[in-house]
């Protein structure tokens, strides 16, 4: 069964490259539409404007260095604002809405908690909408936390070395030097700049990853047409053969298309995507997800003129609802919400978060997660779909 | 029916379309050696019988056996044995006609070392070695239609089915893919043939079933047809001798349902399987005449098609 799987993909992969229009579409346009939409728009400065909500239950000295350092940090002037909100409820609601970016939450007592050696949590609230304001509100919290670590180390110190209780506080303050006040050292928003280069090419490879996929599901109509799927079909050969024979071609040239893209950027603007193999995963995930839907759309039309025309509306629409031919960030509120209903918007987001933050795997578990969901759905769909249309 | 497993058969085949019964309790049977012709005006239900036989279609109703494989329920087995040859030219345009046999051939199993010489064996069964390194888009209808069928042979099945395997052929093309088809049916393999030409099935086929509406309204030898329509075959002698004493001899022979004398030396009868029973006929007028001519002149399928669907075969 393997030699007649690899017997169909070898045909198609030699239809392909004979063709000249699959190297066009699978290299050529995404790798030069990226080039030149990064050299047009793409630039030093992200056009960040983030808001980062801050809720403030404790009143202590914590907020207020926070809200003194983020004003005067030179780094964030004219891009992060700090809001105050009453609560944590609130906070939610207000990035729900899309009206700030992240939400720093300091509890009841925190300072208090902190002065007296007991250390204390502070929660950040982040949105899949806005990764960039989630990176600068983590970066500000690293950097309390190192100062209440540091702090609560230095008032363990004194209370050991016998000094009384409620003379502690004030003397690991008065020396300073065991309890560094936060400052933000740097550039927060280093980690979280993501060179619109990058937007513009991770969004071309995105889009025409569909395309390179489709067009090997669009084959097996035009099979259809031409009688030699049936020829096979009559043939001793598992009924998935020429499905899968053609599927693994067209993931293959996808692939190479999506990691060309990306090295492109990379070669060219000298930017990075984020760590090598986490944005692979992304990458992977993402055309598993459109060869699923363009299979799905291959089982449900009769011809391969009708493929065509529904692999290019759709991939376009997703393309667009998705941030991959404008960013998520600059779309408004409630696209950023529609953009989770395609693959595309889950792909930006987990892009955005690798390039921004320099994390690993885990840190896009949830957008692969999605991805991969929605290629098992749309691929489950497209197998009943090949059956009752009688592919398979 | 154990000792004697047909090639193919199958029984109470049915396909619906919505409210169209497209094929109803369809049956037949095919050994190996035999051919059998599926003869129906446009719309019978031919190819949609064929693509249930060959496992492209799903039935509503009934089994096919593949030399008594369950075609449902051990495809790959069953498929193995048959070799299709669809009605519309299916292979590939932009390959030659060698890649396009070996693209089915490796499809279909073949093991790699021999591919090439079955492929050559096969280009010359089907006449084309000459032309196989030319593009098969640039082939004439005729070399495409060859290449049709090789493609069916290379994996060397048991069973060819074939639909309508000549249309578009010129003569010259058209006597060679029969010739073919007969050698292949001498060496053994069971055919299973529909065809718009009646005189192809008549030349092939030793079998013929008559489906019309989707369901096989006749079925049998090529004379058991014929018979059906009540027509026996018109004798016509040439004697030399007592001519009269002859003719009271032959009306007198089992079979004659009639006889007329024509002419002085001429007789005709009307005669049950006149063909066969022309041994007798000469037998009976020993010793008062001799036959010195014959011609039987037996109704055709064409008219017993004609009588039976109502319609004619080519419209
Ligand atoms: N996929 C289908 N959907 C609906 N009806 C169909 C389908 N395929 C065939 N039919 C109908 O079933 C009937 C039998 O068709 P079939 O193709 O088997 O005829 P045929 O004998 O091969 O005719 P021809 O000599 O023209 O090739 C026809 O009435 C046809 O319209
Ligand atoms: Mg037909």
């Amino acid at each position: 069964m393997w030699r007649a799987l690899l017997t169909v993909s070898a045909l198609e992969l030699r239809t392909r490259l004979r063709d000249g229009t699959a190297i066009v579409i699978a290299l050529i346009v995404p790798v030069t539409l990226a080039t030149l939409f990064g050299l047009a728009l793409g630039g030093d400065d992200p056009p960040l404007r983030a808001t980062i909500g801050l809720v403030d239950l404790d009143g202590g000295e914590f907020p207020a260095s926070v809200r003194r350092e983020v004003t005067a940090a030179e780094e964030l002037k004219g891009s992060v604002t700090l809001r105050d909100l009453p609560g944590d409820r609130e906070a939610r609601r207000a990035l729900d809405a899309g009206e700030i970016g992240a939400a720093i939450v300091f509890p009841a007592g925190f300072s208090a908690r902190v002065g007296a050696g007991e250390g204390g949590d502070v929660t950040v609230l982040t949105s899949a909408g806005s990764p960039l304001a989630g990176v600068v509100a983590s970066a500000v919290v690293d950097r309390i936390s190192a100062v209440v670590d540091a702090r609560t180390l230095a008032v363990r110190a004194a209370l050991l070395a016998g000094v009384p209780g409620d003379e502690v506080k004030e003397l690991v303050e008065r020396n300073g030097a065991a309890g560094p006040a936060l400052t933000l050292t740097g550039d927060p928003l280093a980690g979280g700049k993501v060179d619109l280069a990058v937007y513009y090419g991770s969004g071309m490879a995105a889009l025409f990853a569909f395309f390179v996929v489709g067009a090997s599901f669009r084959s097996l109509l035009t099979e259809r047409k031409l009688g030699t799927l049936d020829r096979m079909r009559a043939g001793p050969l598992a009924a998935w053969v020429p499905v899968a024979g053609k599927a693994v071609v067209g993931f293959g040239l996808a692939m190479v298309s999506v990691c060309a893209t990306w090295a492109s950027g990379t070669l060219i603007f000298g930017s990075t995507w984020g760590e090598p193999l986490a944005v692979l995963t992304v990458l992977t995930a993402h055309v598993l997800a459109a060869a699923a839907i363009t299979m799905l759309v291959a089982a449900r039309v009769r011809t391969d003129a009708q493929a065509d025309g529904v692999i290019m509306v759709i991939s376009f629409v997703a393309a667009f609802l998705g941030g991959s031919l404008v960013p998520l960030h600059s779309l408004p509120g409630p696209l950023q919400t529609v953009a989770l209903l395609t693959p595309n918007g889950w792909t930006a987001t987990a892009l955005a978060e690798l390039a921004g933050s320099g994390a690993g795997v885990s840190a896009v578990a949830g957008p692969v997660g999605v991805l991969l969901a929605i290629a098992l759905g749309a691929g489950g769909l497209a197998v009943l779909g090949f059956r009752k249309g009688m592919l398979l | 029916m154990a000792a004697m497993t047909a090639a193919l058969s199958c029984l109470g085949l049915g396909k619906r379309y919505g409210d169209l019964v497209a094929v109803d309790d369809v049956g037949l049977s095919i050994a190996g050696g035999q051919a059998y012709g599926l003869l129906g005006p446009n719309g019978a239900g031919k190819t949609t019988t064929i693509s249930m036989l060959v496992g492209l279609l799903r039935p509503d109703a009934g089994t096919v056996l593949v030399g008594g494989v369950d075609l449902a329920r051990e495809p790959l087995r069953a498929k193995a044995r048959i070799g299709y040859v669809p009605q519309e030219i299916a292979l590939y345009p932009e390959l030659t006609g060698r890649e396009n046999l070996r693209f089915f051939g490796r499809l279909f199993g073949l093991p790699r070392r021999g591919l090439a010489a079955r492929i050559a064996e096969v280009l010359d069964l089907i006449g084309l070695t000459d032309r196989a390194d030319g593009k098969l888009g640039a082939y004439s209808g005729g070399m495409k239609r060859r290449v049709n069928i090789g493609a069916a042979l290379l994996h060397r099945p048991q069973v060819l089915i074939l639909d309508e395997p000549t249309v578009g052929v010129d003569p010259q093309s058209r006597k060679a893919i029969l010739d073919g088809l007969e050698h292949l049916v001498a060496d053994g393999m069971a055919l299973l043939y529909t065809s718009h030409y009646m005189e192809e099935v008549e030349r092939v086929c030793d079998r013929v079933a008559i489906i019309d509406h989707g369901r096989i309204v006749a079925d049998g030898t090529r004379r058991e047809l014929v018979s059906l329509v009540g027509g026996a075959d018109t004798v016509e002698l040439v004697l030399d001798g007592d001519v009269g004493a002859a003719f009271e001899k032959l009306r007198a022979v089992e079979g004659v349902s009639e006889a007329a004398r024509t002419g002085d030396t001429s007789v005709r009868l009307l005669a049950d399987g006149g063909r066969y029973l022309l041994p007798s006929l000469i037998t009976a007028v020993e010793g008062h005449a001799t036959v010195t001519a014959t011609q039987v002149v037996e109704p055709d399928l064409e008219a017993t098609f004609l009588h039976l669907t109502g319609t004619t075969l080519r419209d």
